[in-house]
């Protein structure tokens, strides 16, 4: 047998169930006696709860004042029983929550600098020098500098590469309709 | 657990600063330097640096530069080649490129446009100067004579380009004469269809000996050329071989003997490669070094270059199963070039990897987008 659920049957006992699931919950609780003594011991809840608004008001400031208080007398033993001379701090640097917010700020300003950066040319990668054909263009690298010339736009490009240490690239420029050849060269 | 948040705040800190850092500035035309000397048959007209722009990358900047100009030919011949040099702060980066305009056909006060796209990176605290110098390196005219201070040898890659562009038109209008219109429109068609067909190797090529690669680690041997003859051609490749590991070649070497009876400066053989499934692709040409050959006739001398080539096809590494090589260009020590001619071209196997030359590209590229027939044979009577 499926029986419901806590929650169920504590929205029951308070009448606070739809009426689909308050028939639903109603017809199990009648063959079930497992059921019926829990809704039983959340009803007598409820009934204790109305007493709850006579405790008297709690003195919250002066919880807190004593707690400082509490905070401060421990730390003040611990610096006494401490070996090392490593100074401490009144609080961690990063909390969670400190953590989170720092992470969040600077996603945030790394999401805004890339906006503002825009695409990145493609530039191949390798620390030696080189040239290669890249996605619309040749280009000779080597480390971090390149030295690209971009065909951008042009189709039918044929590329012829040097055993010496160039490549080029030779299409029909779409603006001018002139055959260009661009060649660079390994330094 | 507390070093690792703190390490990992600090990066995530890095990263951000930088990329907070990063601003995108419009580069002025004053960045970059046109050099025409005072004697130039060429003068600049107008100049215009639209959309480019600079972008501070961390220590970086990245250069995207797109320059169009007006050049007027000052000259009394018609102009038939310009190469530009393109230097970008030589002296730190060292980057240099090469544009060259083959195939113009510019009378004297005519204009011409030439666009120069580039993308550079490099340090951001390099100061004073120009960004890039544009230079001219040469000027091919109509009578294959020639103006320039050559520094990339574009006397000889223009005179090599017009020769070819000559033996393509000739050709062309030899088609037109006997075959007539039908029989050039399918003469385009043959070439328009050869030219989709070309599969393309994408190549690396490194100074350094051999790279470290994945598919570099498999063992390295020598694999020797076999050889396409022309009969005409004033060298003729003895024997040849390359290290070849995987996709890559090292240090390929021929030997050539001049049979011709002129002395020979410049020797370039083009290199076609085979995969094991037997797919060939063109894969580059092995010039000789530029200074030290002068080939007498009778006499032998070996084309060498230290720098390993990988070649890779749609991202996959195409490993080398055989090679072959052919004579592409002889330059004679007085100035001359050689080309095959269309009878050398016409063989099963370049036919099927050689790309077409320059002008053969241009005037399938008139048929095709600027006037059809009509407007190529109106362009075939130019010259």
């Amino acid at each position: 047998m499926k029986h419901p659920s806590q929650e169920v049957l504590a929205l029951h006992a308070g009448g606070d169930l739809g009426w689909m699931a308050r028939w639903k919950t109603a017809r199990h609780l009648a063959g079930c006696e497992r059921c019926t003594a829990e809704v039983g011991a959340f009803a007598r809840f409820r009934e204790t709860l109305p007493q709850l608004n006579q405790i008297p008001e709690v003195p919250w400031n002066r919880v807190a004042a004593d707690m400082r208080a509490n905070i401060r007398l421990g730390l003040a033993a611990g610096e006494c029983v401490r070996s090392s001379d490593r100074p401490l701090r009144d609080s961690p640097l990063f909390t969670g929550a400190r953590a989170t917010l720092a992470l969040a700020s600077v996603l945030a300003l790394m999401v805004t600098g890339l906006m503002l950066e825009g695409p990145a040319p493609s530039m191949a990668s390798s620390n030696e020098p080189m040239v290669q054909a890249t996605v619309n263009g040749i280009q000779s690298r080597s480390g971090d500098q390149a030295f690209g010339l971009m065909h951008s736009g042009a189709r039918s490009v044929t590329y012829t590469v040097g055993a010496q240490g160039t490549l080029g690239a030779r299409y029909t420029d779409p603006e001018t309709g002139n055959v260009t050849m661009t060649k660079v060269y390994v330094e | 657990m507390w070093n690792n948040v703190k390490a990992l705040t600090a990066a995530i800190v890095f990263l951000g600063a930088t990329s907070l850092l990063a601003q995108d500035a419009a580069i002025p035309p004053g960045a970059v330097n046109i050099n025409l000397p005072d004697n130039s048959p060429l003068a600049l007209k107008s100049f215009t640096m639209a959309d480019s722009r600079a972008t501070a990358r961390g220590a970086a900047l990245a250069l995207d530069l797109h320059m169009s100009a007006t050049l007027v030919n000052n000259s009394p011949r018609r102009i038939h080649g310009v190469t530009l040099r393109v230097v970008a702060q030589e002296v730190t980066l060292g980057g240099k490129g090469s544009v060259t305009y083959p195939s113009l056909n510019v009378g004297p006060g005519e204009t011409f446009q030439v666009r120069i796209d580039m993308q550079l990176m490099r340090p951001s605290q390099v100061t004073g100067g120009p960004l890039v110098q544009v230079d001219l390196d040469g000027v091919l005219f109509q009578d294959l004579s020639f103006f320039g201070p050559d520094r990339l040898n574009s006397r000889r890659t223009m005179t090599a380009c017009e020769k070819e562009a000559q033996r393509d038109r000739e050709h062309f209008k030899r088609i037109l004469a006997q075959a007539g219109r039908t029989g050039l429109q399918r003469e385009m068609l043959e070439s328009m269809a050869r030219q989709s067909e070309v599969s393309q190797l994408a190549v690396t090529v490194k100074r350094t000996g051999r790279a470290v690669t994945s598919a570099a680690i498999a063992p390295e041997h020598d694999a020797e050329f076999a050889f396409l003859e022309f009969p005409d051609s004033p060298v003729k490749p003895m024997n040849g071989s390359a290290r070849i590991s995987g996709n890559e070649a090292r240090t390929p070497r021929i030997e050539v003997r001049n049979r011709s009876n002129r002395p020979v400066k410049y020797v370039e053989m083009g290199w076609i490669v085979s995969d094991p499934s037997g797919k060939q692709y063109m894969a580059g040409s092995l010039p000789s070094a530029d200074t030290d050959l002068i080939l007498p006739p009778g006499q032998s001398a070996r084309l060498l270059q230290e720098t390993t080539l990988s070649f890779s096809a749609k991202g996959q590494p195409v490993n080398v199963s055989k090679m072959v090589g052919f004579v592409n260009q002889v330059e004679f020590a007085d100035g001359n070039i050689w080309v095959p001619n269309r009878q050398n071209l016409d063989n099963a196997l370049l036919l099927k990897v050689l790309p077409p030359s320059a002008e053969e590209q241009r005037l399938t590229d008139i048929y095709r987008k600027r006037g059809g027939l009509d407007a190529l044979v109106a362009e075939l009577s130019k010259f």
